[in-house]
């Protein structure tokens, strides 16, 4: 019975948009528009069940001193004090919600992005081999792109960017079609199977 | 000969550590000694360039900061340059942001510096939306009507309290959208609000997203693209703005070279290598 009331929801919501999306009956497009609505207030709670959840695993490592029990704590520890200083302080400029932003929470997540230079510097030592004629193609490529795209590329040699931009602009554009028509047409096959019940892995 | 076929295969068996450490180098001497090096300007660049200087005073732009705070190096200057254009052209200016992590505080810190140069008000000259949870269903629903959607800014006042949003009320009356992104909410701008609405827009994306965009820019759903750190430079030579990306371009032109001189040092190697074991 629950699944089959889930399933009839999900039927529901997703016809009324397609619905609306056809129609231009005001009381379809205006119920369509609350139906948006509630995307976001339903999203919103469930941004809450995040915390609410990364609170419950962590804290029961926590308390039974489990693997890297240490790091879990600070994790909860920040966790709440953030939380704590954006909802007494808010989050505008010069509030410790902000504070903490700015200094530890911004310089960390690029820190660890910025970490990807060092390691695709070692992996394309390693990896990339000119082995077969698909590699060779794909690496002299990767250098036109990559000299192209910076400023000593043109230093070198004035046209490097044109071919770079041509490789962007054609065999890329090519490649790129196909690969977004196909999750498109992926995406609108799994809608139909969503909507139709056939596909219920949604439901958990 | 037999020397340099050892050195090569040696090159096979180097230690990670020495690549660290010279991408380390590569990264942080062009900082303190810049090499200055001239920066040419791509055309999808100019082309969004042109199209926002294009804008008649008055008109209004929405400028997203779809970015996660670890993409910074590469997104902020798009965001610093394209407002720093808008306010000089005094255009109205919209800002939003549909990622939960990090975006607001950044949206927030951006908008009010700007702001604060260029002296102007909030409310009249510009407005920010905030975050709201789930870009699909915002996307499509700042189309019928913003205030749906947004009821309160992102300071808790009401939309109608504002000046500029009593004549913004849905995509109709905004003029372009600059997208600032890292993800794939650029795909969902241009698949349910340019398709759908017709708003003219253009992106600002990282190196990695580049690619992607090149198609919705041959089919002119993007009027222009600013790629990675190369494009934000460009915007900020564009907008006579030199700021980090501009500064960061002798650092990326070092380390691209560099990575190609390994990629080239582990060919020499694995060819050197190759050719003996034929022999063999």
């Amino acid at each position: 019975m629950r699944t089959q009331i889930n399933t009839a929801i999900a039927f529901l919501s997703g016809f009324i948009m397609i619905l609306a999306f056809f129609s231009a009956n005001s009381g379809i497009v205006n119920f369509s528009q609350n139906l948006l609505t509630w995307v976001t207030i339903v999203g919103g709670i469930s941004l809450l069940l995040g915390i609410v959840s990364i609170l419950k695993v962590n804290l029961k490592v926590i308390q039974e001193k489990g693997k890297d029990w240490i790091f879990k704590l600070i994790l909860v520890l920040f966790v709440l004090g953030m939380s704590v200083c954006g909802i007494v302080w808010g989050i505008e400029e010069k509030t410790p919600f902000d504070w903490l932003f700015q200094n530890i929470q911004s310089p960390m997540m690029s820190t660890m992005f910025s970490i990807l230079a060092f390691f695709i510097a070692s992996a394309a030592y390693r990896a990339f081999r000119a082995r077969t004629l698909e590699a060779t193609i794909l690496l002299i490529t990767a250098i036109i792109v990559m000299l192209g795209r910076t400023p000593l590329g043109q230093a070198i040699w004035d046209k490097l960017p044109t071919y770079a931009d041509w490789i962007m602009a054609y065999p890329n554009l090519a490649v790129q079609r196909g690969i977004i028509i196909g999750a498109a047409l992926g995406a609108a096959a799994m809608s139909l199977r969503i909507l139709l019940g056939i596909e219920r892995t949604y439901m958990g | 000969m037999n020397s340099l076929f050892k050195i090569f295969s040696s090159l096979k068996a180097l230690d990670r550590r020495y690549i660290f450490l010279l991408i380390g180098v590569a990264v942080i001497l062009p900082l303190i000694f810049p090499l200055g090096l001239p920066l040419g300007v791509t055309q999808p660049s100019l082309d969004l360039y042109n199209r926002v200087e294009s804008l008649k005073e008055g008109s209004v732009v929405l400028l997203t900061f779809d970015y996660y705070p670890s993409t910074l190096p590469e997104t902020e200057p798009m965001s610093y340059a394209a407002l720093r254009q808008l306010f000089k052209k005094n255009i109205k200016v919209i800002t939003v942001t549909t990622i939960p992590l990090g975006a607001l505080s950044v949206m927030e810190n951006v908008v009010k510096n700007v702001a604060r140069e260029y002296d102007k008000k909030y409310g009249t000259d510009y407005v920010n939306l905030g975050f709201k949870y789930g870009y699909q269903a915002v996307l499509l629903g700042m189309g019928r009507r913003i205030a749906d959607i947004f009821p309160m800014d992102a300071y808790n006042n009401k939309l109608e309290t504002l000046p500029l949003m009593q004549r913004v009320k849905n995509y109709k009356d905004i003029d372009f959208i600059f997208i600032v992104s890292d993800n794939a909410t650029v795909d969902y701008w241009v698949s349910l609000v340019n398709a759908q609405f017709g708003t003219p827009m253009g992106a600002g994306v990282t190196a990695v997203m580049a690619p992607k965009c090149y198609s919705f820019l041959q089919t002119k759903q993007l009027v222009g693209l600013l790629g990675g750190m190369k494009g934000a430079a460009e915007y900020e030579k564009l907008t006579s703005n030199p700021g980090r990306a501009m500064l960061g371009m002798d650092s990326q032109s070092v380390i691209h070279f560099a990575i190609i001189f390994f990629v080239v040092l582990g060919n020499l190697g694995y060819f050197a290598t190759r050719k003996k074991e034929v022999s063999k």
